[in-house]
């Protein structure tokens, strides 16, 4: 018998021990796993909850029903019911003389206290439903107002009536005028009009996002058309046709660094070049999506790179076995199989350019834009800025509307995803 | 012409006769390299038209790299190089005026692993003619689908599902629609690649049957590890052994009586 060798009895005994200890490792390493995946949990619930608890209110607000007299000569001066008549017309002097009817003010003071309860909107208000429907021209209909931003923040109880009226933004006057109206049955909380199509403004009551969406959108189409194709075109060349030699190498490892150097990089570049060099107007979806686009292609050249080399060889050789030229082989073969990893690398840097602030306030994306942009060459911003200019804000309506912008990123983060995961399932080749 | 260079004159290693009295493909010192390793080294042998012919040898002997310059399917691996001649039909095949598109659709090939494209069995058969452009209507087309499974012995099994996947067939069926997809663009030559080694004794009896209908019409080339197979379809056979052509004869005599001691050594088991 060799001497080397253990006795048998011996090595089943020491490799049973070791079972047992090779055991609690596993278990060990379960137990570990699954707290990770807990603790990141909570994080992501704890997240939810706190953008939803201020999120959810931020939808919601305030409003003030009056019976406002349309009158005519006052509401429409010229005339000619055009823009500029309208909005040249007395609309506020008219809520507020409704306004007054209820709250019934005596004296110059108290009236100018009351003032403060509707919104600046209003007089805009009258003049978009005139726009609409000139046929209520003349009549005294009900009409619901925003209230201003103190009074909502009065009514949700933010502002407290027991606190001193010097350290109080309304004054007791103002708190005397609410109670009226909340006993007149006036005050009604409804889903907001402005925070889905209003755009930006200084005064929380009335500001919205669609700005910012359609800013984001715009911003978005131009990357994903610049991007997408000179992605997928690149992955194609160096995973195709590209010889193997140290240039290849030099670009490969420069898309490689690329993808990550810090976001606001990009922007500096797109203010040197484009709007630097070439001269072009800031804060325009045009330049911000050239600038994404720069940030995301790394990201789809090497997902579409992974992508097109995951494809079988043996469906090339076949390709190639019955004469198929390389772009054939290619267009025919190779890329409907590696289309579903491509379009994933392409939402995953859609995704981030959609959530991406740095590089656009390089190049002008952070102004303060009221109009709503009609192409991509007018100025606008995108939601993430919007969020963030919300966030810098003082007045209390913000922070719960910053909320609801931000809920409305994961709502339109969501969306891409599905449509991605959609489009992917649809186009994979399940034989 | 050098292809009919007076053949005594002709020196080589390789035991046995390289020559064909009716040459379909002539090839002369042909040398392969991997980067810098040598793959096959002075390769020289005929392939006669309408034979078939294998080439056995122990894995890694250079076989398979062998029969892929017949279409050159080698060009498609990085730091591949060929040195040599390859005449087909007079033409040498490595010159730089050809085009590799013509010659793959002269040259056909199976490959190891049934690799038919994710597409129905209709379009895979008909993904050759239509690249080419050999016809230009629908009734030409369903034509050349129809005989080429006819004749790839495949078309009674399918005709009813021409439209369903290709790759939802059995392994054997598989192989038969590859070699349908390469007789579809007329080809004079089929190289074969193992074509039944992932297959069950049944498809391959199957596809070695066509085999014999087949060399009616193409000069094959089968690269095989079944020393049964190749001594059941071939006319000659060639031995590889590391990279060199140790032998070459009718099969009847590589099987029964080999010369070379390394031929003696893989026919009786002893290496391999």
């Amino acid at each position: 018998m060799n001497k080397s060798l253990m006795n048998a009895k011996d090595a089943e005994l020491i490799v049973k021990s070791s079972v047992l200890k090779r055991r609690r490792k596993d278990k060990r390493l379960k137990f570990y796993g699954r707290s990770t995946i807990f603790i990141a949990l909570s994080f992501l619930v704890f997240l939810f909850y706190s953008i939803f608890e201020k999120g959810i209110p931020g939808f919601f607000q305030y409003y003030v029903t009056l019976d406002v007299n349309l009158d005519q000569k006052r509401l429409d001066p010229k005339g000619d019911l055009s823009h500029e008549s309208l909005y040249n017309g007395d609309g506020r002097g008219l809520v507020l003389e409704a306004l007054y009817k209820v709250i019934k003010p005596k004296g110059r003071k108290e009236k100018k206290s009351a003032k403060k309860i509707i919104s600046s909107n209003a007089d805009v208000r009258i003049a978009k439903m005139i726009l609409n429907d000139p046929s209520i021209l003349g009549k005294t209909i009900p009409i619901t107002f925003a209230v201003d931003d103190d009074i909502d923040s009065f009514l949700r109880g933010y502002i407290k009536r027991d606190t001193p009226e010097s350290d109080r933004r309304i004054n007791d006057k103002v708190i005397n005028f609410v109670d009226i109206l909340v006993k007149e049955n006036k005050v009604i909380y409804k889903f907001s009009d402005y925070i889905l199509t209003g755009s930006a403004s200084r005064s929380p009551e009335i500001a919205g996002i669609k700005g910012a969406l359609i800013g984001s959108i715009l911003t978005l189409v131009v990357c994903f058309f610049l991007s997408f194709p000179l992605g997928v075109a690149t992955a194609v060349y160096l995973e195709g046709f590209a010889p193997k030699n140290k240039i290849t190498e030099i670009i490969e490892i420069n898309i490689n660094n690329l993808a990550a150097v810090p976001s606001v990089v990009f922007g500096i570049l797109g203010l040197a070049i484009f709007i630097g060099v070439f001269g072009m107007p800031r804060s325009i979806p045009l330049i911000g999506g050239m600038v994404l686009a720069i940030m995301t292609l790394p990201t789809i050249i090497i997902s579409s790179r992974a992508a097109i080399s995951a494809v079988p060889p043996s469906i090339k050789d076949a390709a190639y076995g019955v004469g198929a030229s390389k772009l054939q082989t290619l267009m025919h073969h190779v890329i409907p199989l590696a289309i579903p990893g491509m379009l994933t690398g392409t939402i995953i840097g859609m995704a981030r350019a959609l959530g991406e602030t740095a590089p656009l306030l390089m190049i002008g994306m952070v102004a303060f834009i009221v109009d709503i942009p009609n192409s991509i060459q007018e100025p606008a911003t995108v939601l993430p800025v919007q969020i963030f200019m919300w966030a810098d804000f003082a007045e209390r309506m913000f922070i719960n509307k910053t909320s609801s912008a931000t809920i409305i990123l994961l709502v339109f983060l969501i969306l891409m995803n599905a449509i991605a995961v959609f489009l992917r399932n649809k186009l994979e080749r399940r034989w | 012409m050098e292809m009919n260079e007076d053949k005594k004159d002709f020196k080589t290693n390789t035991v046995g006769d390289i020559f064909s009295d009716n040459p379909k493909i002539v090839s002369r010192n042909v040398s392969v390299y991997y980067n810098d390793k040598k793959a096959i080294s002075d390769v020289s042998l005929d392939i006669g038209s309408k034979e078939i012919i294998s080439l056995i040898g122990p894995s890694g002997c250079g076989k398979s790299t062998f029969l892929r310059c017949f279409n050159r399917m080698n060009d498609t691996i990085d730091g591949c190089k060929v040195e040599g001649k390859i005449f087909l039909d007079n033409e040498n095949i490595y010159d730089e005026m050809i085009d590799v598109v013509p010659l793959r659709a002269k040259v056909g090939m199976v490959f190891q692993k049934p690799n038919p494209f994710p597409k129905s069995i209709y379009d895979n058969v008909a993904y050759g003619p239509r690249i080419h452009g050999l016809v230009d209507n629908k009734k030409d087309m369903d034509n050349i689908v129809e005989m080429s499974l006819k004749n790839a012995g495949l078309w009674d099994e399918v005709k009813d599902r021409l439209d369903s996947p290709g790759t939802g067939l059995s392994g054997g069926q598989q192989q038969r629609l590859c070699i349908a997809r390469a007789i579809a663009v007329s080809p004079e030559i089929i190289l074969m690649d193992e074509p039944c080694s992932a297959l069950d004794p049944i498809a391959t009896a199957k596809i070695e049957e066509l085999l014999q209908t087949l060399a009616n019409d193409y000069s094959i080339v089968i690269v095989t590890h079944s020393m049964q197979q190749a001594a059941r379809v071939s006319q000659r056979t060639a031995y590889f052994h590391l990279g060199e052509l140790v032998e070459v004869g009718y099969t009847k005599h590589i099987f029964t009586n080999p010369t070379d001691i390394k031929t003696q050594n893989y026919i009786t088991g002893r290496i391999g």
